[in-house]
């Protein structure tokens, strides 16, 4: 018997959401400013950058949140959930879901929250946003290295060079396009193949589930 | 028994040389040149944009500092085979042209001058008698009594202060210096305005590539210098008339009083026409396109090579020929340490096994320098200004012999005069007056150029490295100021798969080679007279007069 | 810029000004002068009579030492402006020691040197041009028979203060460039104690070098510096922040290749590689060679030349971004993050035809929904 329940709570869907589109207009922007083409009579680069930061702004605020949120929130919004090979139950689940998508086995881990699999990638993802975060807050500091971005960054450039900052901040949005394919494809795959309500839950909030199979 | 000498550092020069002499009778009988300094720019540039070469190898050096750029940048495009516009042609001409007469100014007053030049004699000198020499000599304006009064109360004031920072320390009252009072004082008023003259002129390379030293202009296909008369934002009319009045002031100076210092300090000093013969092998790469081919026959200096002082036998150069040793330097070969390799095999393994530091003597029996020693067809060369001048009026090159005739004469010596110290550093002259005058000319052709609506000043079609060849090596060639310079690039996947640079005072400052020839300046030590073994005055002559630069032998 | 800033109307000391009359600078000039010294430091102009008192015949001692240098930090102070090279070695300093400019030679020269550490202990000046090599103990550089370390903390350890002229100084610059074949290393690396200050640049702006040791002279410290010892006057904004370029950044007005109608017309070079964006210098504007050019300005794309490991960092030259590690010269960053979204593409791809002939694993499709 399906069950359906409520596995994201709101906070989740939005920052959810919040994340995805800053994602794609980040790297929209993003690739405009390493490859800009003009617009006559626009200003095309002003434009680009006012949006690329203003957005990641937002995309701050969201994921600052959605880390509050891990703190406060259900199970599967805990932190706890990115992590679910701490336990041997777990770390069974893992192998099944990676026998599952390497055609090994056939049976996936039914989980409520995220299969222990996908749990790896959006905490890898995660990692990446703090990296973009920071990567980007420290290249926009430049502009004052006296203001406050410039200020909490200051030990980055001679650490890194702003040029390597610059490469991974622009090699990390490949990783999250990457992500992106992957992510997308996974989703679509548990939806179709294993109907279990993964694609419109990230709308609703609701999953089916099969108690038995839990 | 003879007394064995160390001078290091030898100061007034580029980078870090030592000069090591056996004394033997007032004179020297021996003697070893070392660089002591190694940065391995051979070594870095491997695995490189070929593109971005001329960056670091323009860095050998910082006093010719655009010379580098250039051979880089050819040796690039002679392996990609890439024809540049008429346009960075002249602008080429141009920078290498100024860079020529302002290092050559700088090297005879900066550098070369308190040889011959003693300063603290110019405060005896009486300014209206000085006065009446310099009038004699040119009709430079500068030359009034109050103008000499001026400089000598400035030294005065400042040598009063007993404090004489620089010129402490020095050999002033030494008895090899000849000049009277009044000549040392008009010397030591040039010295201070070429001083300021020097700043003015290389002005030329910011106008032309941002900067000077280190200008960044050149690149692979041409230069980076926008040319259009109808912008702002790149070389146009005014910019056109801002180069013209730099030349003509560098002219001036040149001809006004370079030339006549040059006359009247030598004239003091031709027993130095008989010192510092050296190796009498002079090779020269030619340089200065005429036109827009870029061909070896348009080249305002033409290329080739004496051998033995053999002025009536001008032979072609081969660059096939060239091969450098490092039996006595710091390296290792993969093939052993006797062979000579061409540039294009050439290896940098470093392997440093003299004294440890602190160390009185080097033991040149062994390695001694980190200069490789480079020869051709096994023969040390002398390549610089001298050789410039005699390959030019061997090859019956009509300007160059009318300069040169007109300075023999004035000087009443005869042209064996040349192959010494003092030809040296009178050819450096005669070379400067020539491209000074030759630069208006490049100046006007770029700007018909500009009137006949011709603005390119690069070629980008092999721009993209997906264009090339997965394998090339090409040579780059130049007459930098103190010579012959090549550079030598194997291209191999877009990378640098080799580099090897052959400097001018890598021919001339290189140590022995495998059969134990002594390079250019150990040869041309040989004979020289001390006087004081512990002041050796006489050995800064004849080392300066090649103007050494230990940056650019090693890099 | 300070160049052209107007010679200020300040009640400067007349005995002083006749001393510089009577040295042959004209009133007009030494006021000039230190109006451009004053904004250069950007200090305000009341500071004018504080700068003319300072230059006023202190004559600061300085060991002026080169290692695995290459002159042009010399040389570029052989072209300063304001003041001219001549006044300073006349009359600003004492040069105790400038192996490219100082008379004497051999160990005669080394004697001034050691004759001005004696008499002057603690209180010179120390200049340092090139890195200071350290492998196999530091035989990749001597003078006089001595290692460059040696000598460099001999000096250093015992100056006023230390100023590292040009990148190789200040942070290593070319000769420590990969692989770093002798070991080199900056002069604050060699000498940890010394109270160092950088003046970055390959080579630097004289202009920067004057107005520092004016401000040493003034103050008798040194110029308040940012996280790499670079005095904010001279690198506390980014060339970027100053271009007369920015504009048409902004417009998104690029020249696309050397030579073309935008290149000409002095667009942005932002797509030929300059790095401007990347790296702290004034050199917008002060310029160089009494404030003719620099580099953006002749069309030339900023190679960074006042940041640490500049010739690794921002090369390739001619390229935004640095080669990604690991990867061949021609992989640009863009084409192997296309290469990784495309190869995750075909991956999953690929997976989907293989999940669409499997069978069995769609097996609760057809359970009753039951509400909570
Ligand atoms: C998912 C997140 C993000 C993506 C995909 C992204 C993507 C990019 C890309 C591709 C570039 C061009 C890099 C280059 O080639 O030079 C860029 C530049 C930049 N990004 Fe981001 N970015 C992200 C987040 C952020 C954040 C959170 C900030 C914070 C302010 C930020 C600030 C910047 C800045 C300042 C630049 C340089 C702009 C300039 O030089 O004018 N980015 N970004
Ligand atoms: C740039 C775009 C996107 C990013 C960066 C992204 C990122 C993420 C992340 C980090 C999570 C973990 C949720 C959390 O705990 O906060 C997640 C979950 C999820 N996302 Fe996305 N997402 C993106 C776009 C989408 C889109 C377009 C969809 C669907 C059409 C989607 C569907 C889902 C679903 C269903 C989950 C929960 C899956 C599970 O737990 O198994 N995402 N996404
Ligand atoms: N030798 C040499 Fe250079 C020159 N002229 C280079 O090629 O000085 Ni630095
Ligand atoms: S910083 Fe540049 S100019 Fe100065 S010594 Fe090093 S390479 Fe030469
Ligand atoms: S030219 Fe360079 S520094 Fe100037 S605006 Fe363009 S990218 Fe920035
Ligand atoms: S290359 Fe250097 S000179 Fe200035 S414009 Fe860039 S910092
Ligand atoms: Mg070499």
């Amino acid at each position: 018997m399906l069950e359906i329940r409520y596995v994201w709570e709101w906070p989740v869907r939005i920052t959810h959401w919040i994340n995805a589109s800053s994602v794609i207009l980040l790297s929209a922007t993003g690739l405009f400013i390493a490859h800009p083409f003009a617009i006559i009579g626009v200003e095309t680069m002003a434009w680009a950058r006012l949006v690329h930061i203003v957005v990641a702004y937002a995309f701050l605020c969201s994921v600052l949140f959605r880390f509050y949120w891990m703190l406060v929130g259900n199970q599967h919004a805990s932190w706890r959930a990115f992590i679910p090979w701490l336990t041997a139950e777990g770390r069974r689940n893992f192998v099944k879901m990676l026998r599952y998508y390497t055609f090994t086995g056939k049976k996936i881990s039914y989980e409520v929250g995220h299969n222990p699999v996908a749990a790896l990638a959006y905490l890898g993802i995660f990692a990446l946003f703090i990296f973009q975060i920071v990567s980007g807050f420290a290249l926009y500091g430049q502009y004052a290295p006296e203001g406050f971005w410039g200020g909490l960054f200051v030990i980055l450039n001679p650490l890194v060079s702003s040029q390597y900052l610059r490469l991974s901040h622009h090699m990390v949005m490949w990783m999250l396009l990457g992500f992106l394919v992957n992510h997308l494809y996974s989703a679509w795959l548990m939806d179709v193949k294993e109907r279990n309500g993964t694609m419109s839950g990230i709308f609703s909030g609701y999953r089916y589930i099969e108690p038995e199979d839990l | 028994m003879g007394k064995r000498i160390a001078v290091d550092p030898i100061t007034r020069i580029e980078g870090h040389l030592r000069i090591e002499a056996q004394i033997e009778g007032g004179k020297i009988v021996d003697a070893w040149s070392s660089s002591t300094a190694f940065r391995g720019i051979e070594t870095i540039l491997k695995g490189r944009d070929p593109r971005d070469a001329h960056h670091f190898t323009q860095r050998f050096c910082g006093v010719c500092t655009t010379v580098h750029s250039m051979a880089s940048i050819r040796c690039v495009e002679d392996a990609l085979k890439i024809q540049i516009p008429d346009n960075a042609r002249l602008i080429r001409n141009l920078v290498m042209a100024i860079q020529n007469v302002q290092d050559h100014v700088i090297h005879f007053y900066h550098l070369h001058a308190l040889d011959w030049v003693d300063i603290t004699s110019a405060l005896k000198a009486d300014p209206a008698a000085t006065a009446k020499l310099a009038q004699s000599l040119s009709d430079w304006p500068k030359s009034s009594a109050t103008y000499f009064k001026g400089v000598q109360d400035r030294i005065a004031a400042f040598v009063g202060t007993g404090r004489l920072g620089p010129f402490a320390n020095a050999y002033w009252g030494h008895s090899a210096y000849r000049l009277p009072a009044e000549a040392n004082l008009m010397a030591v008023a040039h010295y201070l305005e070429a001083l300021e003259w020097q700043k003015d002129v290389i002005r030329i390379h910011a106008i032309l590539g941002s900067k000077n030293p280190h200008p960044q202009t050149f690149l692979v296909g041409g230069m980076s210098i926008p040319v259009d008369p109808d912008s702002q934002n790149a070389i146009n009319a005014d910019k056109i008339a801002f180069i013209g009045k730099l030349l003509k002031k560098a002219k001036l100076f040149v001809e006004k009083v370079y030339i006549p210092d040059l006359l009247a300090v030598a004239s003091f000093y031709k027993a130095w026409a008989g010192i510092g013969a050296g190796v009498g092998n002079f090779l020269c790469y030619g340089d200065f396109p005429m036109d827009e081919s870029g061909r070896v026959e348009s080249f305002y200096l033409p290329r080739g090579v004496i051998m033995g002082k053999d002025l009536a036998n001008v032979m072609p150069m081969d660059e096939a020929k060239i091969t450098e040793y490092v039996t006595h330097s710091w390296y290792r070969y993969g093939s052993g340490d006797k062979v000579g390799l061409h540039p294009y095999d050439g290896e940098t393994a470093h392997a440093y096994n003299g004294p440890k530091p602190p160390y009185d003597f080097l033991d040149t029996d062994g390695k001694y320098s980190w200069v490789k020693a480079p020869r051709y067809l096994d023969q040390p060369m002398e390549v610089g200004p001298l050789a410039r001048m005699v390959v030019a009026f061997s090859s019956g090159h009509a300007e160059v012999q009318a300069t040169v005739k007109m300075v023999l004469d004035r000087l009443g010596v005869g042209p064996e005069a040349l192959f010494s110290t003092l030809g040296r550093t009178a050819a450096r002259g005669i070379e400067t007056l020539l491209l000074a005058q030759k630069s208006e000319l490049w100046l006007q052709q770029l700007a018909d150029n500009m009137g006949r609506g011709i603005l390119a000043v690069h070629n980008g079609d092999k721009w993209d490295p997906a264009t090339w060849p997965k394998e090339a090596r090409g040579f780059g060639y130049h007459e930098a100021p103190r010579g012959a310079l090549g550079h030598w690039i194997r291209i191999e996947s877009g990378a640098i798969g080799n580099f090897q640079a052959v400097v001018p005072s890598t021919w001339n400052a290189g140590p022995r080679d495998a059969a134990g020839q002594r390079g250019p300046y150990e040869e041309a030590l040989i004979g020289t007279p001390v006087a004081v073994s512990d002041q050796p005055l006489e050995i800064l002559r004849t080392i300066h007069s090649f103007d050494p630069c230990l940056a650019c032998a090693v890099h | 810029m300070p160049q052209h800033s107007p010679p200020q109307e300040q009640p400067l000391d007349e005995k002083l000004l006749q001393r510089w009359e009577a040295r042959g600078v004209s009133r007009r000039d030494f006021i000039k002068f230190c109006a451009t010294l004053t904004a250069t430091l950007a200090l305000p102009a009341s500071f004018i009579p504080q700068i003319a008192e300072a230059i006023e015949d202190k004559r600061l001692p300085v060991i002026w030492m080169e290692f695995q240098g290459c002159t042009g930090d010399t040389e570029a102070l052989l072209r300063a402006n304001q003041p001219t090279v001549a006044e300073i070695v006349l009359d600003l300093l004492t040069l105790e020691y400038h192996e490219t400019i100082m008379a004497a030679a051999g160990h005669q020269a080394e004697e001034a040197k050691s004759q001005a550490l004696e008499k002057y202990k603690g209180k010179y000046l120390a200049v340092v041009e090139g890195s200071i090599p350290t492998a196999d103990g530091g035989v990749y550089c001597t003078v006089g028979g001595d290692s460059a370390l040696n000598i460099v903390r001999k000096i250093c350890g015992n100056a006023a203060a230390t100023i590292a002229v040009g990148n190789c100084a200040a942070f290593g610059g070319l000769p420590a460039a990969a692989p770093n074949p002798t070991g080199a290393i900056s002069v604050k690396d060699a000498v940890p104690q010394a109270t160092v200050l950088n003046l970055p640049g390959c080579p630097l702006n004289a202009d920067n070098l004057t107005a520092t040791i004016v401000h040493f002279l003034t103050f008798n410290q040194l110029p308040a510096t940012d996280g790499l010892g670079r005095p904010l006057f001279a690198y506390g904004k980014r060339i970027h922040d100053n271009c007369e370029r920015r504009a048409h950044f902004d417009a998104g007005q690029y020249a696309e290749a050397f030579g073309d109608a935008g290149h000409r017309q002095g667009y942005c070079l932002y797509k030929l590689g300059c790095k401007g964006p990347e790296t702290f210098h004034n050199c917008p504007t002060i310029r160089y060679n009494e404030g003719v050019s620099w580099p953006v300005m002749a069309g030339h794309g900023c190679i960074g030349c006042a940041e640490p490991g500049f010739w690794d960092t921002m090369s390739p030259f001619y390229r935004r971004l640095p080669q990604v590690p690991g990867f061949p010269v021609e992989a640009t960053a863009d084409k192997i993050g296309v290469g990784l979204v495309a190869a995750t593409a075909v991956a999953f791809g690929a997976h989907a035809v293989g999940s669409a002939f499997r069978k069995g694993d769609a097996m609760e499709s057809d359970k009753v929904i039951k509400e909570d």
